[in-house]
């Protein structure tokens, strides 16, 4: 692809509103035969994360029967409470919530000063750098885990969430997303705020970041995706049980609980309920986002 | 030139703004790809000095039946997930995009699965999966079927995982899809009609190939997803039952992180590094060919 | 064999938009009508009823012989021009202008002899290998239209076919388009904007505005005698100047202007001025005063902006709202003369208009009074 085409495409996926957006119910069919296959494909992907929830109501023993009881005898809400009275899970939470949060704000501000740069700015070694965090972009993290550990142990952070901190605080991806919005943005802007004496750095908190909302939003939304989601790292660097992340510690508490079916479902919600709720609220970032890594390539 | 000036020298500006995000990718990114490189030429645990071992890591892979077992089952695991999770992703696409009632519900039952993590994916399923009270086996029960051990059967261990992860990548490659989808121009389907092509002709003659760039980089993005297969196995299976499941990554992570054999684990990961670039070439080799826009 | 007929259609989008509003509209064998009108008027809905790419609400569409209501784009034997050429792009253009033909399961040589014949007719030649994105945008006008061309339909349906040329091709290709249609003699149901394609290109032309068809006719004819106020507005270029008037006992006056026509009945009316029939001498004709605001050379021809004291009138078809610069009770005209006359602006010069060219409207319901 080339260049240019990159550009509109990732800019004309952010800018443009998804389908059927802002025309609810407009011309819609009341029935099709489209439904006959679309009610079953989202039955079937619905059912799993249903079943969870159905799981987290019931007892012990209404999950060790077979047929399985579909309909809990009650609401067993006290299922939540066992599992935060018996795992550090608000800890866990917590680490969670913080670890993804700094990312995230680390994220909007590095990859918005070095998008800018690269989107704008003429300095010297400009491409070839923006070819290294590129190559980056293509390089899973599995295959560079194993040094990375190292200079992490190196800095000190082992066992401390700044090892899930410090090395995400800036990305290839979000770097890219930024620079490709940031081309598609009308440079006469720019220029005008320039003659009228404004800085590299007020014109990118002035002018360009108040008009890059859908692409801060974005990135935002798939950064906190993948931070509360992470796994590998944080079983690779962290040990104490007072550190771990939610995934860290749902499969500790997966470990203990192995047979407490209810009590797994019950923190299994738990775990995601943030993401679900983030994802019912900013449903158009994340899909927006994830059409847009779609045309990193 | 005055201070002032050299400071608001775009060179300057450019480099300031540049420099934490590059530091940081140098840093956790570039230099470990480096590093990767020179350990698996190395002995090495993690924390006594390496010694240089030239090449003996990658020829003692090339001969290691566990790492072949691996990598056969990564091959299985791909050569399923891919084209069931780009297919299905397909499917769900085509029927998320029409006009019909209730559409904001079936896009978001569609797309809800994304947000899981692996770990909470893996919970579920662990469950829906459970070999003596799982609602799978009673669901196949109903239609003479199973029961099925699921991940503790050492047959079914790798589809079950391969069931599990295409669940919870449909909704995914239906997003890229969808947007794919959106960018076909319509006048494009009604010249192909006023044409005379009939609906699976069109679809047949004009869509697909106009998804052409989507399906490309969704087969390349979850070969290399594939590839990388870990926490599944790692949550789910150890490896087993025996090494049923046993994928390069999870070997990895053994190797280096549980029995202090770095070096050689270094070499698996540039093992897997190179597949990773040579897919990514040919995306970007075939993509050459396909962009047809030029607008 | 290849008319193309509306009878009382109306299209309602839902949610209550009427783009056609009871059109009756007969296109014979072999003519090229021109559907014309400011955007959202219902033409491209019109064209795209006839395509089958729209249903209509009420009334029947006929192709040749056939009541096409139900029946698919594919069997009603059209060929259709859209206005960004819709080329299959990752298709050569040998395929896209084959693509019709192998959905109809053509026979392969019979293929081969159709399109060779087609691209020869339109110098496509040296491109039949190449993919649309490979070609200039006059090029791939022409692909578009061999594509319909291979066919051999009965009608021809163009939207917008030359609006995204260049202004010099525009010219060349609206000349091909008519040697095309001269050469051929297949129906064509055109849709444009432009009212000087329009006039260029039709047979007959159907002037439509908010759904309703305006007037039918030659182009000479709307020009000459448009039959209300919007039809005056839109054809001409420039258009029509319109000044409030009041006609009594067969005497007009619009401002300084008067004039005298039997059998006007008393009431409000619009007073037309096409800008070429202006004079400047103005013995014994009915004139008016003149106040020179801009003047353009255009080397064949001088155009010349100014204003005159009245009221000006709106038409309905004003491309935008424009701000107008003139003081209150002045109302814009542009007039047109020979080269060789001299204006400066500022000039205050008496203009003379034969009383017999001078068109007359109804204020009050905008219909032309003859």
């Amino acid at each position: 692809m080339s260049d240019a085409t990159i550009e509109e495409v990732a800019g004309e996926a952010l800018l443009e509103p998804l389908p059927d957006e802002g025309d609810p119910g407009r011309g819609r069919t009341l029935f099709s035969a489209w439904h006959l296959i679309l009610l079953p494909l989202a039955f079937v992907m619905i059912i799993p994360l249903l079943w969870m929830v159905v799981t987290s109501f019931e007892t012990l023993n209404e999950t060790r029967q077979f047929p399985p009881v579909l309909v809990p005898g009650s609401l067993r809400w006290q299922n939540y409470r066992d599992v935060l009275e018996q795992a550090p899970f608000a800890r866990w939470f917590l680490n969670t919530l913080f670890v993804t949060v700094l990312v995230v704000i680390g994220n909007l501000i590095f990859c918005s000063l070095a998008g800018y740069a690269f989107a704008r700015l003429k300095f010297f070694g400009r491409d070839v750098i923006f070819l290294l965090v590129l190559a980056t972009l293509m390089i899973p993290f599995q295959v560079i885990m194993i040094p990375t550990f190292l200079i992490v142990r190196q800095l000190g952070l082992i066992d401390t969430l700044g090892a899930l901190i410090v090395p995400n605080l800036a990305g290839a991806f979000g770097i890219f997303l930024l620079r490709q919005f940031f081309r598609t943005l009308p440079i006469e802007l720019e220029e005008a705020a320039r003659i009228d004496g404004a800085s590299r750095l007020g014109i990118l908190f002035k002018i360009v970041l108040p008009l890059s909302g859908p692409a801060l939003a974005t990135l935002a939304v798939i950064t906190f995706m993948w931070t509360w989601n992470d796994f590998l790292w944080p079983l690779v660097t962290l040990y104490s049980e007072k550190n771990f992340t939610l995934q860290l510690g749902l499969t500790t508490f997966t470990g203990a609980h192995q047979s407490n079916t209810h009590l797994l479902m019950a923190a299994n919600v738990m775990s995601m309920l943030p993401l679900l709720l983030l994802f019912f609220v900013a449903q158009r970032w994340f899909i927006r986002g994830i059409a847009t890594t779609g045309l990193k390539g | 030139m005055n201070a002032r000036r050299i400071l608001q020298s775009e060179h300057v500006v450019g480099w300031a703004f540049a420099f934490p995000a590059v530091l940081l990718i140098v840093v956790f990114g570039i230099v470990p790809i480096i590093w990767s490189a020179l350990m698996s030429f190395q002995r090495t645990n993690l924390l006594s000095t390496p010694d240089w071992i030239g090449l003996d890591n990658y020829r003692a892979l090339s001969k290691d039946p566990l790492f072949k077992t691996s990598a056969i089952h990564a091959v299985i695991y791909a050569a399923l997930f891919v084209p069931l999770s780009v297919g299905g992703g397909l499917f769900a696409a085509i029927a998320l995009n029409r006009r019909v009632v209730g559409m904001r519900f079936y896009r978001i039952a569609v797309f809800v699965p994304v947000v899981a993590s692996t770990i909470a994916t893996a919970i579920m399923f662990l469950w829906l999966f459970d070999s003596h009270f799982g609602l799978a086996n009673w669901a196949l029960e109903k239609v003479g079927l199973g029961p099925f051990g699921f991940f503790t059967s050492p047959n079914g261990a790798l589809y079950s995982i391969v069931v599990m992860t295409v669940w919870g990548w449909v909704g995914f490659n239906a997003i890229i899809y969808l947007a794919a989808l959106q960018g076909v121009p319509q006048e494009l389907l009604e010249a192909a009609s006023i044409d005379g092509a009939k609906s699976w002709s069109i679809f047949r003659n004009v869509t697909l190939p106009l998804l052409g760039p989507a399906t490309l980089f969704l087969v390349v993005f979850t070969s290399i997803n594939a590839i990388q297969l870990f926490d599944e196995v790692y949550f789910l299976t150890l490896g087993g039952p025996g090494t049923a499941t046993y994928v390069p990554v999870f070997y990895l992570f053994q190797l280096a992180f549980q029995q202090g054999i770095a070096g050689y684990a270094a070499a698996i990961a540039y093992v897997l590094l190179v597949v990773i670039l040579v897919l990514t070439a040919i995306q970007l080799w075939v993509g050459k060919r396909m962009v047809y826009y030029s607008s | 064999m290849g008319q193309v007929v509306f009878e009382h259609v109306n299209k309602v989008f839902p949610g209550g938009t009427v783009a056609i509003d009871d059109l009756s509209l007969e296109v014979p064998d072999g003519q090229f009508m021109i559907l014309v009108g400011p955007s959202g008027c219902g033409k491209t809905t019109a064209l795209r009823c006839v395509a089958g790419l729209e249903k209509p609400t009420s009334g029947t569409i006929r192709v040749g012989d056939r009541v096409v209501n139900d029946v698919t784009p594919r069997d009603r034997d059209i060929a259709m021009v859209f206005q960004n050429y819709a080329l299959y792009p990752h298709m050569t253009v040998y395929k896209n202008l084959a693509f019709g033909l192998r959905q109809r399961k053509t026979e392969k040589g019979e293929i081969d002899r159709r399109v060779r014949s087609v691209s020869t007719m339109l110098g496509l030649d040296d491109l039949l290998r190449r993919r649309p994105a490979q070609l200039s945008g006059g090029q791939r006008q022409r692909v578009a239209m061999g594509r319909a061309l291979v066919r051999e339909p009965s009608a021809f349906l163009l939207d917008e076919p030359l609006s995204n040329l260049d202004a010099k091709l525009r010219v060349r290709m609206r000349a091909e388009l008519k040697r095309l249609h001269t050469r051929l003699g297949i129906t064509t149901v055109y849709v444009t904007h432009d009212q000087i394609e329009a006039m260029t290109l039709g047979d007959r032309i159907a002037v439509m505005s908010n759904g309703k068809l305006q007037q039918l006719g030659p182009p000479q004819e709307l020009y000459d005698e448009p039959t209300n106020l919007f039809v005056a507005g839109f054809i001409g270029s420039p258009p029509m100047n319109l000044i409030r008037g009041r006609a009594e006992g067969g005497r007009i006056t619009a401002s300084d202007l008067t004039f005298e026509r039997a059998g006007v009945p008393d009431g409000d009316v619009a007073v037309g001025i096409r800008p070429e029939t202006v004079v400047q001498q103005s013995d014994g004709l009915p004139s008016f005063e003149f106040l020179v605001d801009v003047v353009e050379p255009l080397g064949d021809e001088i155009v010349v902006h100014g204003s005159t004291a009245g009221t000006p009138v709106e038409t309905g078809a004003e491309e935008e709202e424009l701000p107008t610069m003139l003081e209150g009770s002045r109302a814009p005209i542009t007039a047109r003369f020979d080269p060789g006359v001299r204006f400066h602006p500022g000039d205050r010069p008496r203009l003379g208009v034969p009383a017999e060219r001078l068109h007359l409207f109804d204020l009050r319901t905008g219909a032309a009074i003859r």
